[in-house]
């Protein structure tokens, strides 16, 4: 079964489109992420043109991370004020994102500065989370008490000013780091389709200290706000977005969610940590892999 | 515009003696709709006139689809310390954004290569009208064609054109589902002695059509509020999942 695409301009198999929202839904219910960084280059794979793939992903965005924040908000796990402060930051990240884009598809080096950034990111992130996610599981098989996250602690975050109260996070952290967290990962979203869920969480985790229960729910819930800035954006300034495609991924995608909520809930956080940790090293491995290897044909064409 | 018109001096210069062609396309719009996956037209046309029979030198035919203009960006990567890098870069305008060509023999056995290049048929005289590049292009422009006969978008088959009868002729083209709007030029060539003798074109359109139309309309007319539009549906979407799938607890 086919199904023409208006704006990416060709036919696909639905069952197939389906599918890729179905498994990022699941995967982002499970770990409180958007999955845009599975699911753009898995468009892109498929022969989706990646202006489009880029720019549609933020739809199913959108959707899932709704389902996953509404399932959340009824266990009460959502820090409504950390999130506002977050898309403040992330709004003008959006901005200076969409500006970035354009400087750098016209210099051809879209591809480069994004695996660029993300490899040594993604590999950093991966391998603490690894690393944690080991020790504590290790810890609990020897019988102990599970092993304190010791934070490195952070006396520059406690030095700054603007300090403000998170009570769902039993938090009393300046505003700074985390409007500066929501800044780039806004400037992310717009440059990469990724809602950026997968920096969000370990940042909220390891930098602001968040208690583990809040930081999915209020990770989604600055997701949704940038995914739908983005989604105005790409539609207005790049006439990007395919409804037709959207609401295929969106379909799959929100019921993927769901069981991935409800999977989510029989795991443990370190052991979410470890999976979560498992899959960012292996997309991180992917975009070396694709940056070292000799390519089979060193021409590429994009139109115009 | 430029190829129109040197097709119509082709067909002013033809010689009023000869043979002539004339051909049809099974259809002249293709209407893309939700479940459009490719089509396929024939081509189809006899040579009229001149039944001499002492008169039996090969004569060849030749179909041409050629799609609406595009400009075609070429990268090439270098390795620099270590990774991949697109470096130098050529940008083809003018080439056409799709190319199918069918005849009765290889082009090379219809006429020889000067020839060709000057009527302009064949993959390897697709040339851009202009080109932005500080190299010399042509390894640009190979790797342009390869690409997009990978992609399907440009076919060249020798023997797609075969004569049912001594005068009536036939060739199938395959349209596949990637392919851009606008208008098409179907053109047809008779070949005698390795000269064209006849040629006629005819314009193919290819559209969208119904909700597709509709839609593409909407999102280059009122982006905001088809924008608006795509996160209404996902925000509605994930809304009535989560009631949907609300546990019993």
């Amino acid at each position: 079964m086919e199904i023409y695409l208006p704006i990416a301009e060709m036919s696909v198999h639905w069952i197939v489109i389906l599918g890729m929202g179905l498994g990022v839904g699941f995967l982002s219910g499970l770990f409180g992420v958007g999955g845009g960084f599975l699911l753009t280059p898995l468009l892109v794979f498929y022969g989706i043109p990646s202006g489009v793939a880029v720019a549609t992903t933020l739809s199913h965005i959108t959707a899932s991370s709704i389902s996953g924040a509404i399932a959340q908000w009824k266990k009460r796990a959502i820090d409504f004020k950390m999130a506002g402060v977050m898309m403040l930051g992330g709004f003008g990240g959006t901005g200076v994102g969409v500006w970035l884009f354009a400087i750098m598809r016209r210099a051809g080096q879209m591809d480069l500065v994004v695996s660029l950034t993300y490899v040594p990111m993604l590999g950093i992130i991966g391998g603490i989370m690894l690393n944690e996610s080991l020790k504590t599981l290790r810890a609990q098989a020897q019988g102990n008490a599970p092993a304190r996250i010791h934070p490195v602690n952070h006396v520059w975050i406690h030095g700054l000013p603007l300090k403000a109260r998170f009570r769902q996070s039993r938090l009393y952290i300046s505003v700074i780091p985390p409007l500066v967290i929501g800044f780039v990962v806004g400037a992310m979203s717009a440059i990469m389709g990724v809602g950026g869920g997968f920096i969000i969480v370990p940042a909220m985790i390891y930098l602001l200290r968040m208690p583990t229960n809040v930081v999915i729910g209020t990770s989604l819930v600055q997701i949704i706000g940038i995914a739908i800035a983005t989604t105005l954006l790409q539609a207005t300034s790049n006439y990007a977005v395919d409804i037709v495609l959207a609401t295929i991924l969106v379909a799959g995608g929100v019921v993927g969610a769901q069981f991935g909520v409800r999977a989510g809930a029989k795991l443990r956080g370190e052991q979410i940590r470890l999976l979560l940790a498992l899959l960012v090293l292996g997309v991180a491995l992917r975009l070396l892999w694709g940056l070292v290897v000799t390519p089979s044909d060193v021409y590429s064409i994009a139109g115009s | 515009m430029r190829r129109l018109l040197f097709l119509a001096l082709l067909l002013l210069a033809t010689p009023v003696s000869a043979e002539q062609l004339v051909s049809g396309i099974s259809q002249d719009l293709i209407q893309i709709t939700s479940n459009y996956t490719g089509s396929d037209i024939v081509v189809f046309g006899a040579v009229e006139g001149d039944q001499n029979p002492d008169n039996r030198t090969p004569r060849d035919v030749v179909v041409v689809v050629r799609g609406p203009d595009t400009s075609i960006n070429v990268r090439r990567r270098d390795r620099l310390a270590g990774v991949w890098v697109n470096r130098d870069a050529a940008n083809l305008s003018g080439m056409p954004s799709y190319y199918f060509l069918a005849s009765t023999r290889p082009l090379k056995n219809i006429a020889p290569p000067d020839a060709l290049t000057h009527y302009n048929i064949g993959l390897q005289n697709l040339q851009p009208d202009t080109v932005h590049s500080h190299h010399d292009y042509e390894p640009f422009r190979q790797a342009a064609l390869r690409h997009l006969v990978q992609e399907r978008l440009y076919t060249e088959t020798p023997g797609g054109v075969e004569f049912l009868s001594e005068t009536l002729f036939r060739a199938h083209v395959p349209v596949p589902a990637e392919v851009t709007r606008g208008q098409y030029n179907v053109e047809v060539y008779l070949f005698r002695d390795g000269v064209v003798e006849s040629a006629q074109s005819t314009p193919l359109f290819i559209d969208q059509t119904g909700l597709e139309r509709r839609l593409f309309n909407f999102a280059h007319n009122q982006p905001f509020g088809y924008g608006l539009t795509a996160v209404l549906i996902a925000v509605i979407m994930g809304w009535i999942s989560s009631l949907l799938f609300r546990r019993p607890t």
